[in-house]
């Protein structure tokens, strides 16, 4: 199956990975994020000071207490910050010691559950972390790099390919449903099997990201659920199931306005790290994610496969664009319907009425409109072309909320 | 094919592109018809920063850049003989009415300029019509290859606005030839009346179904004994088609979701 996305927007010009060897990142501190997991109530297992080993229980879900967030490092837990209503904003470990847990590797989902690995899938409708005892309609692996920066998922996943085929086949046993691969064209990442499918997608940002493929291949609803998970997430399963120990590292892409390079970093790795032990970086002004739509943090967020240096600029434009920077900002203003808005966003979704549904707040229009098919990143491209200011991200969120709650109750 | 990239624009940056696109017909009128139009825009662009700033007083909310553009687009179209009072209050109306009450641009369903000069006709009905001045259609024409190059209106509203003509012309009892349609009110009318994408329509479909009716309303309404092309068959279609415009983009909606329903019931 091959689908080629027609609608997106050119991500900015950088300098793509080249073949050079993976580099190596040691972390002083690593931070587990409560910002990457939304909803999520965490109810601590540690204290400030604590030593902690890899793979150990750091705290759980309130609401289904199966569901655990691990250590991704040894060492002490040298700051843990609450934000608003006491929920956990900030986790972060002074990395030191060795030793990690090893995990029992009989029955699947218990594994996955207790090492943290549950967590790294998500749920289509609503973005959120699985229960325990679901199960999806399809499971969907995004092996397609989002911007041309990001790394090569071909060449991250033949570094170990036994543990992606591994990884890949055991999702089947979650699963009733297909689980569809999805990539680039080119080499498979590995040989059809059972229910275990291949998709190609080619075309611009951001069809790299799994919102557009899901809406192609099985698009959801309030009946249909299906699971998302990132390519690197099932290698780490695939490790996990091999050694019984989590995988600690991802491959990432450091990219800077010059150069960009691709190193084997700790998850949640502190990002002023990172600018002092590559050269030639810009530590300033650093962002989880790509320059397009990465946030400035001051950690490595979950699900990011990239860090970002240097000035970022929002969008690509022609240069008589620069023209109207001397105007004054503008505050808060209103939705200009544009035709841009069509032509970057790569769903059969009408972008300019749900915008407006979700800024108003209707969900009941949201949710006819097929607001349920999107998560966060999905609205980037909407927010970076309308003129109004808002962060539809944001607004979506707050109408996901809202739908979910109005089920529940 | 080759992608052109959207790129980010705010509310002040489409204000100011809009501003340079219309110079072009501004000045083109300016020349042809005198200082007399200078007074007049003058005029017109102090009534259109009061109420702006008024507006921004009261509610205490960001100024309105765009009132003074349409402000503009109304002394463009407008007749030259009608007296200054009645400038200025159409203008007022058009402008209090047709955007600044709901809060600011883009928060309306209205032209500000079509609803100033709607008033305007129906009020002092006596308005002569007035003379051909094919310079400023060419300046017209040129203005809006620059606002579509920009993306800042629809190329779909443009082309079906030309489809429906096209198809319409030769069906129609009354005589009417391509020459009628090549004015500067036909042209003005079109970039900055019809193609206005607040008062349009906002979906694809929406878009295509919007300009033909556009181009529909002012070809009946040219059928009356005003002339196709003249200033009234082109306010009032275009006002008539903007108040339609929301329904279309219904029609659009009920398709969209129809076809997503289709999709989600469907096993791979």
């Amino acid at each position: 199956m091959h689908f080629d996305i027609r609608r997106g927007i050119v991500a900015p010009r950088g300098p793509s990975t080249k073949d050079a060897p993976f580099g190596t990142l040691t972390a002083k501190m690593i931070a587990m994020m409560g910002d990457d997991y939304p909803n999520v109530v965490f109810d601590l297992h540690i204290k400030e000071g604590d030593t902690v080993r890899a793979g150990q229980t750091l705290c759980v879900d309130r609401h289904r207490p199966e569901i655990c967030f691990v250590a991704n490092a040894s060492g002490r837990v040298s700051k843990i910050r609450l934000g608003p209503r006491r929920r956990l904003e900030l986790l972060e470990i002074a990395v030191g010691g060795d030793g990690s847990v090893t995990f029992d590797t009989d029955d699947l989902s218990k594994l996955l559950l207790k090492s943290g690995a549950w967590t790294s899938f998500r749920t289509r409708p609503f973005g959120l972390i699985p229960d325990p005892t679901a199960t999806p309609a399809a499971i969907f692996v995004t092996a397609t790099n989002a911007t041309p920066q990001a790394p090569d998922p071909l060449r991250v996943i033949a570094a170990k390919a036994e543990n992606f085929e591994r990884g890949a086949k055991a999702l089947l046993q979650l699963t009733t449903g297909p689980v569809f691969v999805c990539q680039r064209k080119g080499a498979s990442l590995l040989t059809p099997y059972d229910r275990l499918k291949i998709a190609t997608f080619s075309g611009p940002f951001p069809s790299g990201n799994a919102g557009p493929q899901i809406h192609r291949l099985l698009p959801v609803s309030r009946q249909r659920k299906v699971w998302e998970i990132g390519y690197q997430d099932v290698m780490a399963i695939g490790h996990l199931l091999a050694t019984g120990q989590i995988k600690t590292s991802r491959v990432v892409s450091v990219s800077g306005t010059t150069h960009t390079k691709v190193v084997v970093a700790p998850l949640g790795i502190k990002l002023a790290d990172v600018a002092q032990t590559i050269d030639h970086f810009d530590g300033d002004q650093l962002r989880s994610g790509s320059r397009l739509t990465g946030r400035k943090s001051h950690y490595l967020s979950r699900r990011d496969l990239q860090i970002s240096t240097g000035k970022t600029e929002a969008l690509p434009r022609p240069f008589w664009h620069r023209v109207f920077d001397a105007l004054p900002v503008v505050s808060m203003g209103a939705t200009l319907p544009m035709e841009a808005f069509e032509r970057a966003f790569p769903f059969d979704i009408l972008p300019t009425p749900l915008m407006r549904a979700l800024a108003i707040g209707d969900v009941e229009t949201a949710e006819r409109l097929g607001c349920l098919e999107l998560v966060e990143e999905d609205m980037a491209v909407l927010t970076q072309l309308c003129t109004s200011g808002y962060d539809y991200g944001h607004l979506l969120r707050h109408s996901l909320n809202l739908l979910l709650r109005e089920r529940a109750g | 094919m080759i992608q052109r990239t959207p790129y980010s624009w705010n509310s002040h940056q489409i204000s100011a592109a809009t501003f340079s696109a219309l110079l072009l017909p501004l000045i083109t009128t300016v020349t042809l018809r005198g200082p007399s139009m200078v007074l007049t825009m003058v005029i017109a662009l102090g009534a259109s920063l009061l109420w702006s700033f008024l507006f921004s007083a009261l509610r205490k909310s960001a100024f309105n850049w765009h009132s003074p553009i349409s402000a503009l687009i109304f002394v463009l179209l407008l007749p030259v003989a009608t007296p200054i009072w009645q400038l200025v209050i159409s203008l007022s109306f058009g402008l209090v009415f047709g955007d600044l009450i709901f809060g600011s641009r883009g928060r309306g369903f209205l032209n500000a300029a079509v609803v100033g000069l709607a008033f305007l006709l129906f009020s002092f009905p006596a308005t002569p019509p007035d003379t051909a001045l094919p310079q400023t259609a060419i300046a017209a024409a040129l203005s809006g290859l620059i606002l579509l190059a920009l993306g800042l209106i629809s190329w779909r509203i443009i082309a079906a606005f030309g489809i429906c003509l096209a198809a319409l012309i030769p069906v129609l009892p009354a005589s009417a030839n391509w020459q009628d349609l090549q004015s500067a009110t036909v042209i003005l009318g079109l970039i900055f009346l019809i193609g206005d994408p607040v008062a349009g329509a906002n979906t694809h479909l929406g878009r295509w179904l919007y300009g033909a009716l556009a181009a529909a309303l002012v070809l009946l309404l040219g059928q009356t004994g005003v002339g196709i092309g003249s200033l009234s068959s082109m306010v009032f279609g275009a006002l008539l088609a903007s108040i339609f415009a929301p329904l279309l983009d219904q029609i659009a909606i009920y398709d969209n979701v129809r076809r997503r329903m289709k999709r989600q019931s469907y096993e791979p």
